[in-house]
Order: structure tokens, then sequence, then C-alpha cells
């Protein structure tokens, strides 16, 4: 992993724990969102950020609908700002 | 019991204006959805919603004139219910105390809330339309039919999100039924595709960044949509007194409520819904040859009405054609259940169930392939037209032929 994938995942993990309203100690990849219960609500807080902080749009739908663990978020959250910049490069 | 029966629509809707502009889509499959843009979202992230076209918009404003009391939804509503009327042939004489007005409506009058609040938050403005409260209440369709008319029954407007079309409807068979009217303009208006509204919608983010693909694998929420339908509804009584034209007997209607979570539906719920209304119209499963789902595209939404589809109709619901046309006219929140039943009743009189467009994958959760692009005919003696609201409100409503 290079160092920006380093970062990124970081500051998505903060990004995550900030809105979730959870301990950013308390998190790491393999846990469950429910574990964590972190609840739709929330879920629309973290979106919400991800638009404002990477310009992503990700529906509470068919996006969200195998997303368990904070891994999962996060590699969702990574596929969308990839597809973000590459469609502002085009 | 008394037969409760329609005797005309009428409808205003990103298809066109007219009842028939709106059913002759949703069977063609032509959709009303367009690109829409608002200047005051940044980096808007939603691009389309069913809308009426700008020659729409000119020709409703050149039809109705300006209004310094009325909001869009209130003149659309009065547009649809003068067609309804000029259908089913009322009279002055026919209007009156044994008359009522029962429209629905989501948001109330959102244009005119949306304009005042830009303009008080954003240019602190004093000025703003001294008009606003009673052009924003959610009352005031009804109340404008009613005055258009001289309707003096009972006046209702239920609010209650994406049910209200199909309550107001479903509360005008009851009232009809009891004996309070021996008419009734029953219907539901909503025109809130404006930026306010639509930027809290982009946030809840149920709404598709791409297209509306209800029931399909790849679906990814709903697109907004926006109109108003009314119809006349009598005893049948009234309407043979009058030698009315029938176009079909509202049968059955059943209303529940989930009392468990604010968005999320339960499939259970959708089941008893369905079941009262079938038990209301005296008729079994067996007899309903088509359902206009609330079929959103969204993930919840689908999967949970196939789930009660399917707990309702039996497992392979065999002989039953289901398909969702809000592809076409949108999803029009307080006014869905009313448009959806124009949809419905002339699938029934013109035994074409009409299709759901941009399907392309049966998804192995649901199981169902809901006519999918192209329309189909059906040889049935009645329909179902189903809203499952936020606040966990289920409405469903069951037509037949006249006979």
């Amino acid at each position: 992993m290079t160092d920006a994938q380093d970062d990124l995942t970081q500051n998505l993990l903060e990004l995550v724990a900030r809105e979730g309203m959870v301990e950013l100690s308390d998190i790491s990849p393999e846990k469950r969102l429910e574990d964590l219960d972190i609840q739709s609500a929330d879920f629309v807080m973290i979106l919400m950020a991800l638009e404002e902080e990477y310009g992503v749009y990700i529906s509470v739908d068919n996006d969200l609908a195998d997303v368990e663990t904070v891994q999962d978020i996060l590699t969702l959250a990574k596929t969308k700002i990839e597809e973000h910049q590459k469609e502002n490069q085009e | 019991m008394k037969r409760i029966v329609v005797t005309g629509q009428g409808a205003v809707s990103s298809c066109g204006i007219g009842a028939q502009a709106l059913w002759h889509a949703a069977r063609d499959g032509i959709s009303g959805v367009k690109p829409v843009t608002f200047e005051d979202i940044e980096n808007q992230r939603v691009s389309e919603a069913a809308v009426l076209s700008v020659e729409d918009r000119a020709k409703v404003d050149d039809i109705m004139g300006p209004h310094r009391m009325r909001d869009p939804f209130a003149t659309w509503a009065i547009l649809a219910a003068r067609e309804a009327v000029g259908q089913a042939g009322l009279d002055t004489g026919d209007f009156g105390d044994r008359c009522g007005v029962v429209i629905g409506s989501g948001f109330g009058g959102g244009t005119t809330l949306d304009q005042n609040y830009m303009s008080f938050g954003k240019e602190r403005k004093m000025r703003l339309d001294p008009m606003a409260i009673p052009k924003i209440m959610n009352n005031a369709a009804a109340s404008w039919v009613s005055m258009e008319f001289g309707a003096t029954g009972p006046v209702y407007c239920p609010s209650t999100a994406c049910s209200s079309g199909s309550q107001a409807i479903g509360l005008g068979v009851q009232l009809l039924r009891a004996g309070a009217m021996d008419r009734c303009l029953v219907g539901g208006s909503e025109v809130s595709v404006v930026a306010g509204v639509f930027r809290v919608w982009e946030l809840l983010r149920v709404m598709t960044a791409g297209k509306n693909r209800p029931f399909s694998k790849d679906r990814n929420g709903m697109t907004l949509g926006e109109g108003a339908a009314v119809l006349v509804l009598e005893t049948l009584e009234s309407a043979q007194a009058r030698g009315a034209e029938i176009l079909c007997e509202i049968a059955g209607f059943g209303t529940n409520s989930d009392a468990g979570d604010l968005l999320r539906p339960n499939s259970d719920r959708a089941v008893a819904c369905m079941q009262l209304a079938l038990a209301d119209a005296g008729l079994g499963p067996e007899d309903i040859g088509y359902v206009n789902a609330h079929g959103t595209g969204t993930v919840a939404n689908d999967i949970t009405e196939a789930t009660a589809l399917r707990g309702v109709f039996g497992d392979d619901l065999s002989g039953l054609e289901v398909s969702s046309t809000k592809p076409i006219h949108g999803h029009c929140l307080g006014s869905a259940g009313a448009l959806e039943l124009i949809v419905a009743l002339n699938a029934l009189r013109e035994q074409i169930a009409p299709p759901t467009i941009n399907f392309n994958e049966i998804d192995p959760k649901i199981g169902l392939e809901p006519v999918p692009n192209v329309s189909k005919p059906i040889s049935t003696k009645a329909v179902m037209s189903n809203s499952l609201a936020f606040g966990g409100i289920n409405a469903t409503l069951v037509v037949k032929t006249f006979e």
C-alpha cells in the first residue's frame, strides 16, 4: 500500500468515527458496523461527509446493500472516490 | 354495503396534461423523467426527476393564469379536477353538501415554501409573500377544489407521505359508503421538486444518481416526480340516477400501519394491508390479475414488497402480473397513489399490464420479472394498487370491472 493510500485509509477511518460518533480507538477494519452501533441515521451522516470531503454520491441502496463491516465502507468509499477522480480527469 | 364507482379521472404529470397522457405513457413505456438543474444546489448529485416539460408548465399557466393565492400544487389539483368533473358530466346541482373533497399532499405548497425560505434566509428579505401561509398549507389543494365547484360537503386532506393519495381515495370510499355524501372528488397533489426539498432528498440518499430500475438487480434508488390526480367517486345510486358512464368500481380499500420504523418497511404489515383490501372487496388473491406495485426501486422497498406479494398471492405469483410505473411518472409522493390508481384502472379497462421500464436483470433476492420493459396483455376483472409510505403507513386499493 502506498503512503497516499495509507493516508486515505486513515482519513476515512477518522471520518467514520467522527460521523458515526464512535471512538477512533474502537474502530478497526474488521469490526461490524452493527457491533459499533452505527445505525441508518449515522450512515447518512457518514455518506454526507464523504460527499463533502471527496465529492462522491453514494445512495443508501444497492451501493450499500452488502456493507457490513468498516472495511466494506472503506472499500466502497475508495472505489467511489477513484471513479469520481477518473470522471474528473476525463 | 353501498357500491362505489369511478365516473371521472384527471391528471397533470410529467407525462403531460390529462389522464390519458399519463396512461398512454405508462402503457407505452415512455418516461416523463427529464434532466433537472437547480442553481441553488452546489454540486448537484442527482440530475433527473419526472417534472412537467417547459411547454406543459406554460400550458398550465396559460389555462389557469397567474393567481396570488395559489401554489402550483393547488392549481394542478384544480386542473386535474376539472378534467375529472368534465368526464363525469357533473353539473352545478351535483355539488353542494352532498359532494365532498378528499385530496392529499405530502408537502403542500413546496414551491412557495422554498421561494420564501430562500428569500428570507439567503437575501434576508422581509418583504416575503404575505399569502405564503394559505398557499403552503397542505389542505390548500382540497380547499381550492371545493371552492372551484361549490362542493360544500366534508373536506379532508390526508398527509401521510407516499400513501396520501391512496388514503385520500380510500377515505372517500369509506365516507361514501357511510352515507356522508353521494359523490366525492378524491386524489392527491404534489409539486415539490424544488431546490431545498430536492437537496434534502439527496441527503437522505434514497434517490438514484442514474436510472430508476424497480425490482431490477442493479436498482439503486428512486427518481422523484411531481403531479396531481383527481377522480370522481360516486355511490352507484348517484351515478345511475345521473345516467353517468361508469369507468370501474372501487371494490376494496385496506390501510394499516407498521408501528415499527419510520423508514424501513415491514413485509408482514404490507401482507396484512393487501389482505384487508381483498377482504373489503370480497375477492380472493386469485381474482387479481395485475398489481401496480409501490415499486420505488430502492433495495428496501422492492425486497419487502416482493416478499409481501408472495405472502398474499403465493410463492410463484402465478397468474399475476406485477409492475412499477414509477420510472415513467416518477415517485410523486403525496400524489403517487392517485396517479397510480389512474394507471391501474386504465390497465383494467384496456386489459394491458403496463411495463416496468429500465429493467435489466432479475434480482435473485426478489425473483420477480415485473412486466419488463414492454407491456403485456392481461385477462382479469380486478387489479390492485399499493402504496407503502415513510412513517410505516400502508394503503391498498382494489379496482374491479363494473358489472
